[in-house]
């Protein structure tokens, strides 16, 4: 369908005015839910007296907002075909919004489990869909955003029912996008088309959509502004796909055209933006993507305390735990004084301990600590953390001297650590083995000869990592079992490290992925688990929050 | 010696005779051994276009099947259904899957009363038209087994296997034979896992999980060697939970016929058709799919909820089948799970509990997602896979089987298999 007037079109406002109301009359018996509707009255008006298809869009999509409102879609249905009857050049529109109608009644019947029409209609409903659709497409073309739509919903059937046109749909659709962006000025649809193909997991294939869009908006002549701004809206619409493709754009030119202090200065605030935080949007990977940047554009030198942690906590997030050590060592050596030093210290031992393997590495940093007159809780848990190692080892007088000289120092601080390491204590002088979920753990984590894609199969989540004392945290792991059909594998949840007052309860734990907890003492809390499954170690998992 | 013409004429009508009587006795024997049942040649054609067929009585058949367990309530698995001659359950179910236009019944196992198995395979073969694929459990079952690295082990199943080919494949009804079911999750270690010294010995669990898998499909492509030995009427099947192993399967199990899978993802089987072409390019029956009828989250029974799944899962299996120019053409049917409810699931070891219709959910899946908010996502329940609910009431000794609405539904969609499929419909108008 092209944009090209037709004679009807010529017709004068009167004869319009008076189809319109006849047409109207006949609707209102139909739809006597709208009856008094002056809306209706106008939408149906604005499609009749349209003289271009582009006016048609704006009508169409109110008209469906108000009959998709009350779920009134065989109603809708009616509406549309009468319609038709009266403006033939209307057709494509009609038949788009039969499929996509006869579309949205399906998903609401089976929402609403409303059995006997979806059993009863079912098959008519989805022949309706896939027939309107196919006509919608047939008679468009690329100049039309109406062919990406019908493209569109068509691929939106095909994937929701997984059939074997799925595949070809998706084809047909991305074709038609690049097709579309080449014949139309509109970017608008190929960002609709993406938002879905997003919505529906097609990460890939909307990342190359939201190109396509990106390109056709710069080509628009967007100002810097005019594209941070929008950068920025995605990014508060969650949209963060499409902020990063925008952002991308934008910081290549910024780069190019601005001094290099206040180009890092912009990218020092995007990389904030899409660093961990506990609330709002992340993506880690992104962040460290623009420090990058920073780095090779300033050197590490332009990275002050707060960006070099930040840089180091947010890769710590991410889970990208060799370049997190490094840049926590970087961040210990060039801002010794900084009050978050000890932490990050901390966090380097449990790093090269307990997941790079690297034994001595982690008790060096330990031992930094240890050796320290005060007693802050990173003092202490390094301690601790001594203690396990030498028991490990077998070594139980070294390990009884780093309990006792925690029991020293903590005093009748730092309960919580002091209850453990009393307990390991006991081990010790009743010739007990170690705690056997603290034992499995470090027998896994120290010796790893037993796993195979080691951290892979086992997540370990917390819903928040900065927390404040006495707060509820949720800890949740996720373990990739291999397919056993019905026959359900019975997995043993082995959790050690600093869970303190757990619901469930520790008793309990073992048969649970997850659990909620709180802290009453600041500090770096570590949490360990390994899961066995019948045929021996699923994987471990480590995770580190942060109390203040 | 001169001869006369009498003579000559009398002895030719004595040779005429001799070769007439020769030629009747030749006719009778020639009709008489045609007469005598003899199975149907069922094997597998591969199209043109890559595509796979199953041939049964040189017609292309797609199963359309049902797995077969019928334990009365207030029984367990060591019911011996078989024996019971008085109440036949297979006639009643038979009358009732011949009226839904099911054409095949899965039998996991048979039994040791071989004589009762035949009574039945022939019975719902004779009265309904119903064929039977049996199938064997390779001892999966069996405390502490299975050990299939074990050549003793080996052996005891093997004979167990070419008993059951002997014993029925001359059997008019049968179709063909699985072995095994989901039997490869144990070379996993997740489910009844074994061992060998050698495999202990190795300290690569990924290595190990490979030489277990070459241990188990090698096993399997032997007893279908044996089996293709004594039998060459029947395909032979690898029955295989999903597509796990089939890599090693390529590799190591070239003489199956066909892979048998246990398949539940609920509303279809997603990209399955064309992962196991790629994977092990054989074809697919589904050897048991389907949905429970209880809401585990509603916690009521629900009916709809498994017809919905159940014939979204058919459609797909029409998608593939051969001929269907989209689909991967790789796939024979299907053997639904299951006909009738089965109250004995939930606790095998409980027998007060025989009698109860549980409806604490056993296991989770997520693809069945209307009852997913079920407490610790337990959705699926064991006990209500039937597509006939089985009544404490009983009508003629048997408990009363009342159809559920996916009986209809999936009976409907076999009498007018729309695929929704608006380019093919076009393509054959046009043709």
């Amino acid at each position: 369908m092209t944009k090209e007037k037709n004679p009807y079109f010529k017709f004068s406002g009167l004869i319009s005015f008076i189809i319109c109301g006849a047409l109207f009359l006949c609707l209102t018996r139909a739809n006597s839910f709208a009856q008094g509707d002056n809306q209706l009255v106008s939408l149906t008006k604005q499609v009749i007296e349209s003289k271009t298809n582009a006016e048609l869009y704006a009508p169409f999509d109110e008209l469906k907002v108000i009959y998709f409102k009350d779920n009134k879609y065989p109603e809708f249905v009616d509406f549309l075909k009468s319609l038709s009857l009266k403006k033939k050049e209307i057709e494509p529109f009609v038949d788009y919004y039969i499929a996509l109608t006869r579309y949205s009644q399906l998903k609401y019947l089976e929402e609403k489990q409303n059995w006997d029409e979806y059993f009863s209609q079912g098959n008519t409903y989805r022949d309706e869909i896939t027939a309107a659709a196919q006509k919608s497409i047939d008679a468009t073309g690329p100049k039309d955003a109406l062919w990406v739509y019908a493209r569109l919903l068509l691929w939106q059937f095909h994937k929701d029912q997984q059939d074997v046109l799925a595949e070809q749909a998706l084809s047909d659709l991305m074709s038609s996008v690049s097709e579309y962006s080449k014949e139309s000025n509109d970017p608008l649809p190929i960002k609709n088309a993406a938002d879905k193909l997003l919505s529906y997991g097609e990460k890939g294939k909307s990342r190359e959509l939201y190109k396509i869009y990106v390109s056709k908006i710069i080509s628009s002549d967007l100002k810097d502004d005019q594209l941070k701004n929008t950068a920025g809206d995605f990014y508060k619409q969650g949209n963060l796909e499409l902020s990063e493709a925008i952002y991308d754009v934008y910081l290549e030119r910024i780069i190019k055209s601005l001094p290099k202090e206040e180009a890092v200065a912009i990218l020092f605030d995007i990389a904030k933006l899409f660093a961990y935080k506990n609330e709002g949007s992340n993506d880690m990977l992104y962040a460290e993507k623009i420090f990058q940047k920073i780095e090779e554009l300033a050197g590490k030198e332009s990275f002050d305390e707060e960006l070099i942690y930040l840089r180091a906590f947010n890769l710590e997030k991410a889970k990208e735990y060799q370049m997190a050590k490094d840049i926590y060592v970087d961040f210990v050596q060039r801002f010794p004084a900084d009050s978050r030093v000890e932490q990050a210290t901390y966090k380097i031992g449990i790093i090269c301990a307990y997941i790079l393997r690297d034994i001595k590495c982690g008790r060096d940093n330990f031992v930094k600590l240890a050796e320290k007159e005060t007693t802050t809780p990173y003092v202490i848990s390094s301690l601790y953390q001594l203690g396990l190692l030498s028991q490990w080892e077998n070594d139980l007088e070294k390990a009884k001297g780093y309990y006792n000289k925690l029991l020293e120092k903590a005093k009748e601080d730092f309960s919580e650590s002091l209850a453990m390491a009393k307990e390991r204590i006991k081990e010790i002088e009743e010739s007990r083995a170690m705690e056997y979920n603290i034992k499995t753990f470090l027998d896994v984590s120290l010796k790893g000869t037993e796993l195979v894609g080691d951290m892979q199969k086992l997540n370990l989540n917390a819903s928040s990592y900065i927390l404040n004392k006495g707060k509820e945290v949720a800890i949740t792991s996720g373990a990739y079992v291999p397919e056993s059909g019905c026959m359900q594998v019975e997995l043993q949840y082995l959790w050690s490290g600093d869970l303190e007052k757990t619901k469930p309860p520790l008793a309990q734990l073992s048969s649970s992925p997850s659990f909620a907890t709180s802290y009453k003492e600041p500090g770096t809390k570590v949490i360990n688990l390994v899961v066995i499954a019948p045929g021996g170690i699923l994987d471990r998992n480590i995770d580190m929050l942060d109390v203040y | 010696m001169k001869l006369s013409t009498n003579n000559l004429v009398d002895g030719l009508k004595a040779t005429g005779r001799k070769f007439l009587l020769a030629a009747c006795s030749l006719f009778f024997i020639i009709c008489f051994l045609g007469a005598a049942p003899k199975p149907d040649k069922i094997y597998i054609k591969k199209v043109r276009n890559g595509h796979y067929q199953l041939i049964v009585n040189r017609k292309p058949y797609i199963v359309k099947g049902v797995c077969y367990s019928p334990i009365p309530i207030s029984a367990n698995h060591e019911y011996d259904w078989w024996s019971d001659s008085a109440n036949k359950p297979w006639l009643v179910d038979g009358k009732l899957m011949q009226e839904m236009g099911i054409n095949t019944v899965r039998f996991y196992q048979g039994h040791e009363n071989t004589e009762e198995v035949k009574t039945v395979i022939r019975d719902l073969y004779q009265n309904y038209g119903i064929r039977t694929i049996m199938g064997s459990w390779l001892g999966f079952w069996e405390y502490p087994c299975p050990f299939y690295g074990d050549k003793d082990f080996q052996d005891k199943v093997r004979k167990e296997v070419l008993e059951m080919v002997n014993l029925y494949k001359d059997e008019p009804g049968i179709l063909m034979w699985i072995l095994g079911n989901e039997n490869n999750y144990s070379c996993l270690g997740q489910v009844n896992p074994w061992s060998t010294d050698e495999i202990d010995k190795e300290p690569d669990p990924q290595k190990q999980k490979a030489m277990k898998a070459k241990i188990y499909y090698s096993y399997i492509n032997e007893l279908s060697k044996e089996i293709h030995k004594l039998d060459r009427n029947h395909p032979v099947a690898l029955g295989n939970g999903e597509l796990i192993g089939l890599n090693f399967a390529k590799e190591f199990c070239s003489d199956v016929d066909l892979v048998a899978c246990i398949i539940y993802r609920g509303k279809t089987f997603g990209n399955l058709f064309k992962s196991l072409k790629a994977t092990f390019d054989r074809p697919l029956l589904l050897a048991e799919f389907g949905a429970d009828a209880y809401d585990a989250y509603l916690k009521k029974e629900d009916q709809n909820m498994q017809a919905f799944f159940l014939e979204s899962q058919w459609r797909q299996i029409y998608e593939n089948l051969a001929n269907n120019k989209e689909g991967a053409g790789n796939c024979l049917g299907g053997t639904m799970f299951e006909w009738s409810d089965e109250w004995w699931k939930h606790d095998q070891n409980s027998p007060d509990s025989w009698k109860v219709h549980d409806t604490e959910s056993n296991w989770s899946n997520g693809s069945y997602y209307f009852d997913i908010k079920a407490e610790g996502n337990k959705n699926m329940n064991e006990e209500w896979f039937g597509i006939v609910a089985l009544s404490e009431e009983l009508e003629n000794g048997l408990n009363k089987r009342i159809p559920r609405k996916a009986y209809y539904v999936v009976r409907e969609f076999w009498k007018n298999p729309n695929l929704n499929n608006n380019k093919k419909k076009k393509a054959e108008n046009s043709k």
